[in-house]
Formats: structure tokens, sequence, C-alpha cells
């Protein structure tokens, strides 16, 4: 057993902090942390997230990782909870030291560890969609590969006019895009000389009917929902036993499998739900069911696929494993002129050559804020009980 | 058409639901003199114990409501026994905070062995009646008439047996109750036991309408609690009647103010019955 004395440790304390930093990060792997919601609200979609992540991680491992050394990833839970996703996002920055956080999925996660990754200049990757996010002063430390809500509620609100909305309706709670989706439909309706009612309830009630009688008085002909499942089950419930025979459109996160579940099939019969939809047809897409192995990969496993696509290349194209090499290095292999790529190990082959990363959920291509812009949405309509696909945009 | 009456409709229906846990909340209050916050839990155990009756056993919901009566009030003896009995002697105010934390673990038990997702009740869904302007709904009616019969039934044993006459007893004076040779442990467990099955059931009917998830009981326990202390803290009638004013007083809250502010008429109600008539409309008298 060695003796640690004071001496010794001085000394080696002296030469570490004396060796360039490059060659202190060389004597380890190159750390990157997953955050998804392995369990809580999000717990349906944060496993098969994080496995995909885990599949490009693999996969560059196996060709010889990355700026000459192995990438250790290490994965927490942010159980669909900003304050448990705060002491993951404290374990992973300074306990693992990531160089970044990749894959959160609640708005209000997201929101909540921004300022951790920004001040400790890590990456952060995530899937959420409220508007506020990149408006925050982040410094370029965030980028999302997840739609805006402004741009959802315009395309579905484009979507609400070409099937024939005249009266249009938005019912929903009080949350951060509530003012906004309103704000857009309204302009939208104005637009197409169409009019527009809306409502924002209480979460959390067990019967929203005196709700659903007050949205009702307007007599409209399309309503979007705008909450979670919880409470679009009960008030899809409360709206078909009002004798509601209009259309209604939901998000794809809200109207999903669970609340079609609970609900009798003729209650949810021709709901349209609509989210940002992965490239189908991209080989990107492919390699992510050959991880995963399913058919049908969700949006947010495709976009975590990219995540961690990006945050390598834009770590081999700055030449340093970093937060802040990420983040100066993602737009270089994003996109430009480059060749394109839609994976890791081949980006980093042609990487000297300049390329374009293409990925799963689109061409991840990020404007200055670090929103994504490019992004296809896929519109569904629920028919038997199970929602098949209706239409793309 | 105008939403007054169709509020007034939702509103009694609504009170008449909310009458039956506050009735169970403020009957273990009178005897047990201690605010059992638990209510929150076992109106969720009461929910679910119907839902296993209702879905897995295929009973109807009239049956499923005595398996959720009997089963929270079950967990209500137990509960009581082994967590609050204990903590009582050291005043109302602990007993009500370990009902806090006991309410946190049955809580978490039911999402132990059910989990976080949503469940509905197999009963037929059907279209609502109009009936003069006014939405009805069949289930609605039923739920109603089955809290009525509850509530029927509550009164009528209280009145008229001898456990209801012992219950009254202890509540107006234990320790003359104890001289006339009531047993006040004995009176406690039944209390407990119809208190919480009255919660369980109530839970159900509440739960009936929509669906059912471990945190179906947490949501009720601001107009519950709300609905004791406005009809006056450990009276029964009193209880029934501060429901219907929590009830109708939230539905009409819409017509003034916006629907994201309904549960401020729970607060609303105990601020101004606590500095007006701190007693409660109809005093602390047990019956």
């Amino acid at each position: 057993m060695i003796h640690f004395n004071r001496r010794m440790f001085l000394a080696s304390a002296t030469a570490t902090l004396a060796a360039p930093a490059i060659v202190r990060a060389q004597a380890g792997p190159v750390h990157l942390g997953t955050l998804t919601p392995l369990t809580g609200v999000g717990g349906t979609y944060g496993p098969s997230m994080r496995d995909a992540m885990a599949g490009v991680v693999a996969s560059v491992n196996e060709a010889g990782g990355v700026l000459g050394q192995q990438i250790a990833l290490t994965s927490e839970d942010t159980q669909t909870s900003p304050e448990a996703a705060v002491r993951a996002a404290r374990k992973l920055i300074d306990v693992d030291g990531v160089s970044a956080i990749m894959g959160t999925w609640a708005s209000s996660v997201t929101t909540a560890i921004a300022p951790l990754c920004w001040e400790s200049k890590t990456m952060l990757f995530c899937v959420s969609g409220a508007d506020s996010i990149t408006e925050l002063p982040h410094e370029g430390f965030i980028a999302r590969t997840q739609p805006n809500s402004k741009l959802q509620i315009r395309v579905a609100g484009d979507f609400m006019v070409g099937e024939g909305a005249k009266a249009m309706a938005w019912i929903g709670p009080q949350t951060p895009f509530a003012a906004s989706s309103i704000a857009i439909l309204r302009e939208i309706a104005d637009a197409n000389g169409g009019t527009m009612e809306d409502l924002i309830y209480e979460a959390d009630k067990s019967t929203y009917r005196s709700e659903v009688d007050r949205i009702l008085l307007g007599n409209p002909d399309f309503i979007m929902l705008g909450g979670y499942s919880a409470d679009s089950t009960v008030l899809l419930r409360d709206i078909w036993q009002a004798g509601y025979e209009g259309q209604i459109i939901g998000p794809a996160y809200a109207v999903n499998q669970s609340l079609m579940d609970a609900l009798p099939a003729e209650v949810v019969e021709g709901v349209y739900t609509w989210e940002g939809a992965p490239a189908v047809d991209s080989s990107a897409y492919a390699r992510v069911q050959a991880i995963l192995g399913v058919e049908d990969v969700d949006p947010y496993s495709a976009q975590t696929y990219d995540h961690a696509n990006l945050a390598i290349l834009a770590m081999a194209a700055s030449g340093e494993s970093t937060g802040d090499a990420i983040r100066t290095g993602l737009r270089t292999i994003s996109q430009g002129d480059g060749q394109t790529v839609d994976n890791a190990v081949d980006g980093l082959a042609a990487l000297s050559g300049g390329i374009n990363y293409s990925g799963a959920s689109g061409p991840c291509d990020f404007d200055d804020i670090g929103d994504i812009t490019g992004t296809q949405f896929i519109f569904k309509k629920v028919e038997g009980g199970a929602a098949g696909d209706y239409k793309r945009v | 058409m105008d939403l007054l009456p169709q509020l007034l409709a939702n509103g009694i229906i609504t009170g008449a639901l909310l009458a039956i846990p506050a009735i169970g909340f403020t009957a273990i209050y009178a005897v047990l003199r201690f605010p059992n916050f638990s209510v929150a839990s076992h109106a969720t155990i009461g929910a679910f114990a119907g839902y296993a009756a209702n879905v897995w056993l295929g009973l109807p919901a009239a049956p499923a409501l005595i398996a959720a009566f009997a089963v929270a009030g079950l967990v209500g003896v137990v509960s009581d026994e082994v967590a609050l009995r204990p903590l009582r002697p050291y005043g109302a105010l602990t007993a009500a905070i370990a009902s806090i934390a006991l309410t946190i673990v049955l809580e978490n038990m039911i999402r132990f062995g059910f989990g976080n997702d949503l469940r509905g009740y197999d009963l037929p869904l059907v279209r609502d009646w109009r009936i003069a302007g006014v939405r009805l709904g069949p289930q609605q009616v039923q739920n109603l008439a089955m809290a009525l019969t509850i509530m029927a039934a509550v009164f009528a044993g209280l009145k008229f047996t001898r456990i209801g006459k012992a219950m009254r007893a202890v509540a107006d004076n234990p320790s003359l109750a104890e001289l006339k040779g009531i047993d006040p442990v004995r009176i406690g467990r039944i209390t407990a036991f119809i208190g919480m099955g009255l919660v369980g059931a109530g839970g159900m009917l509440l739960g009936l309408g929509t669906s059912i998830d471990p945190l179906t009981g947490f949501r009720f326990i601001l107009p519950i609690f709300a609905a004791a202390v406005v009809g006056g803290l450990g009276s029964i009638p009193g209880a029934a009647l501060g429901a219907m004013v929590v009830g109708i007083g939230e539905e009409l809250s819409l017509l003034v103010l916006s629907p994201a502010y309904k549960s401020a008429v729970g607060f609303l109600a105990i601020v101004i019955v606590l500095s007006v008539r701190p007693r409660g409309i109809l005093g602390e008298r047990a019956f």
C-alpha cells in the first residue's frame, strides 16, 4: 500500500495543475450525460430516448472513440420533476464532469436545469417545446431539436382551417404556452374570417362540465385541447357527454395511448393529434430503428439519437472535449454545404472535408438562439381506439 | 342559452357528491377531536377498491360502492390504530400532522400497486339528457341518487340506532358518555370505520364520472375541508350544507371568475366563515 504523505500530495497536485489542460483531459474518457424522464409523466419515452443515445455512443466507441478517447456515458433520471432533475444535473456536472447533458423532455425540467448548464459551460440538448427556453440568456449552451410551441400551434391552426374550421376554440390549463397559443389561433382565425373562443381552466379537477358548457356556448366547430393527458381525459369525456359533434385536435403527448386506454373508443373517435415528426424516410431513422429494435420510433428518441451524434461531431470539429467546444462546433457540423452524414462514425471519418449532419428527427439546422428549423409535422386521426397517420406537413 | 340554471344543476350535483366525504371527515372530527387529513388517501383507496370491484369483478356501480365503503373503512380503522391513536394523547395538532404523513404513505402504496396511469370505470357512457335547456348525465343522476341514499342512511343511523346515539354522546361530551358506560375506544373505531368508509364511497362517487389515479383523493382535500369548516367543523348536517355551499359556489364562480381560479372559492369560503362566524354555519354540535 502506498502511503500518500503531505509532500507527495502537494507534488502530484502541483504536477497535475501544471500540465496543460489537454493532457489532463486525455487521462480519462470523454464524459457525456443523458438526463431523460425514466419515471413520471414522461416515463413512456425516457428509457428509449436513453437507449438511442447509448447506441450512438457504443458505435462510436467501437470505431475508436472521438479525439482518440473513449466516451463514457452516464444516465440519470429526471423523474419528470424539476427538483429531481436539478439534483441529477448537479451530479452529472459536478461529479461526472460531463461536457453535455442530452435529452431533457419536460419544458419545466429544461428550464430548471438550464442555468446550471450555462454557468458551468455544459452544453444542453433538449426536446422541450416552450418558447421561453431558447429566450433564456444561455449564450449558446442550449440547442433543441423540438419545434417551439409557437411553431407547433401555428402548424396545427393552419391544419384546422384546412379541415374547414370556421368557429375555433382553445381550451386548456394555465401553462407557459397557454396565452401564446390563444393569440396565435386568434390571429389565424382572424386571417381566415373565422371566430375563436378560448377558456383557461384549472388543472387537476375531476370534472370540467361547467367549463365545457361555457366553451360550447360559442358553438365551436373545431376545438383544440391545450392540456396534458390527465385533464384531457376528463375533458374529452365531458365534451362527448355534452353532445358535441364537431372536430377536436390535441397534442400527441396528451392524446396518447394511455388516454385512449382510459376512455371508451367512441369518445376519442375522430380526434386528431399532431407532433413534430421524425424523418421516417431518412437513413438515420433506419439506424434508430436498428438500435432500438422497433418499427415505430417515437419523435423524442429520434431527437436524442441526433443529440448524441451532434455532441460527438461538434467536439471533434472543435478538437476539444469540453462543453464550450460543443457549443462552438455545433453549427459547423449541423448545417452548411458539407457532405451530408447521418451518424457520428461516418461524420468523424469525413470531418476534414466539411460535413452537414442530417438526422433522424430532420435536417437538424439551428438558428441563432438554438431553435430547430425545418421540422416536419405528422397529423394522426384516432380510429377504432388507435391513432393512424392522416397527413404530413 | 343562459348558463345560470346549468351551473346551478352542476353545483348541486358536485355539492351532493362532496357531502359524503365531508360528512365522514367531520364525523371523525366530532368523535376523535382532530382533523384527519388522511381522508385524501382514503378517498383514493375507496376509488380504487370500487374500480377493482367494478372492472376486475364486473360488479355494477352500486355494489362496487359498497366495496369502496368497506375497504376504505377497514383501512381507516387499521391505519388509525397503527398510526394515529397512539399519538392522539399528544394533542390534535400532533394527530393532524401524523395524518398528513399517513396520507402520503397510503397514496404511495396505491401508486406502488396500481401505478400512475389513469383508470376509468367500466360503465356504459351515454350522451347527456337535455331537460328544459339544462344538461344532465344519466350517470350524474344515478350518482346523485346514491349520494342522497347514503346521506339518508347516515342520518337515520345517527338518529335511531344505539351506535349512532353513542357516537353523538361521545361527540357531545366524552367524559359523560364514558360514565354512562360507553367505551370511547370502541366508538372511536366504529367512527373511523364509518367515517373513512364514507370518504372512500365519496372518492368513488367523485371518480365515477371521470377517471382515477393515485392523486384522485388529494384533489378533493381542499373542498372537503372547506365544506366541513363552512358548515361547522364537527357538525354532520353542517358538512352536508357546507358541501352544497362550496359545490354551488365553485360552479357559480364561473360567471364572474376565470375557471383557472375555481379552487379559490374553497379558500374564500374558509376565510369568510372563519372571519364572520368562526363556528361555521351550523355551529359544532354534532347532530
